[in-house]
């Protein structure tokens, strides 16, 4: 008896163990707004102008959604490749635009995070940027990830992204690109993950007017993220 | 008082039960606070454990064997089975049972991840919160558990037909006339 007493206790004390160690790899909330920040302040200026809202420096225009007037900040880092960026893309982000953004009660900012172990990913985000700066980004951001599994396996990003454009609006997305004027827009994108620090893909930072922090790590459904997007709207 | 004697049937046992133990406590934790770890307020918490649950069901979805009611289920059970089984291999009590229905959950989890990988299937293999892709390594180490489950379990039920080696000497029934 006292022999289970024992392992009861080994098995409480290694519990705790792995609990503490997990809190303390936690990133707590405000630590990720000022690593942002600095960030944002060491690195080079980007090329295209670029805007602050909330705090929130280096926001790429063409790329964020919603009123700037908004309660909350949503800045949604993804790979084009990853398929659990896909997925929140498709089932979650798309809701979030429709229900909070759309109505002015979240500003949602993409941030490009591509993956150096993804071939295609780098190249992906290049070619949305550049339909963001001709006004056709949800087309091309939607095309490219509802496509993923195609392009991931051939390589055709061109291709996907000339499927859903004008050739008059590919010859423009080409000319961006080939331009390499948005690469360091993408560039400072990762910075800016790597400095809060973001560790896989996606990550949604949602940052309130009072200057709260919460970074949501991988995908999350639709009704799950509604229970705390409903919270720092109120 | 007599220690026990050396035996490496004990010894398995209690690699498996120590190994397998803390491995399937940490795999279920993880899975339910973490990547996200938001602890106060409640609300946060709760929503923190949803987001990681919600997490877990992408990875289990993403094997592409169960309804999306089978993958609710799963996603929301799986990580606290696994806490518990984890707690009563360390404690011992039943271990027989519970060695039986670990060895059962080793086998499922390697022949899932066998089967996405030899589908070819580019997904995470979501055995922890971090993502790990599923490779011939993951399938070495699912297979070295599932092996220890096995021996374990086979083991546990070996000794439990002997005496306990710290049982005083076996007395023989009185004789009857």
């Amino acid at each position: 008896m006292i022999r289970r007493y024992l392992l009861a206790s080994i098995a409480s004390l290694a519990l705790a163990g792995v609990g503490s160690l997990s809190l303390m790899g936690a990133p707590a909330p405000q630590k990720a707004a000022k690593s942002a920040n600095s960030a944002s302040k060491g690195s080079a200026a980007p090329a295209q102008a670029s805007i602050t809202v909330d705090g929130v420096k280096d926001i790429d225009p063409d790329k964020a959604f919603g009123s700037k007037n908004a309660p909350v900040v949503m800045e949604v880092f993804t790979d084009f490749q990853c398929p659990a960026c896909k997925q929140l893309y498709t089932t979650t982000l798309q809701r979030v635009t429709d229900n909070y953004a759309d109505s002015g009660k979240i500003y949602i900012v993409h941030r490009d995070f591509p993956l150096p172990m993804h071939a295609y990913s780098r190249v992906a985000a290049s070619y949305a940027r550049a339909a963001c700066h001709i006004g056709k980004c949800e087309t091309v951001e939607s095309a490219l990830f509802q496509n993923q599994e195609k392009w991931e396996v051939s390589g055709d990003v061109k291709g996907t992204v000339a499927s859903v454009l004008t050739p008059a609006e590919m010859k423009k997305v080409q000319a961006l690109v080939d331009s390499g004027s948005l690469e360091p827009l993408i560039d400072h994108d990762k910075q800016i993950g790597q400095a809060i620090p973001i560790t896989q893909t996606p990550t949604s930072v949602l940052r309130t007017k009072d200057g709260q922090t919460y970074p949501v790590v991988g995908f999350v459904s639709y009704d799950v993220l509604k229970t705390l997007l409903d919270q720092l709207v109120k | 008082m007599q220690s026990a004697p050396f035996n490496y049937r004990r010894l398995i046992i209690w690699l498996g039960r120590l190994l397998l133990g803390g491995i399937f406590i940490y795999a279920g934790f993880s899975k339910i606070a973490l990547p996200n770890s938001f602890y106060w307020p409640l609300p946060m918490l709760k929503f923190s454990i949803s987001a990681n649950l919600s997490n877990f069901g992408y990875q289990v979805a993403s094997y592409k064997m169960l309804s999306p009611a089978g993958v609710n289920f799963v996603s929301h059970i799986l990580p606290f089975a696994e806490v518990l089984l984890g707690l009563l291999l360390l404690i011992g009590w039943r271990l027989r049972i519970w060695a039986t229905v670990v060895s059962l959950f080793m086998l499922m989890f390697l022949t899932v991840v066998t089967r996405a990988y030899l589908l070819h299937m580019d997904i995470n293999c979501g055995c922890f919160a971090t993502p790990e892709p599923v490779s011939l390594k993951k399938i070495l180490e699912d297979s070295s558990m599932a092996l220890l489950a096995i021996l374990m379990t086979v083991f546990a039920y070996q000794e439990a037909r002997k005496p306990h080696p710290w049982s005083g000497p076996q007395v023989p029934p009185p004789a009857t006339t």
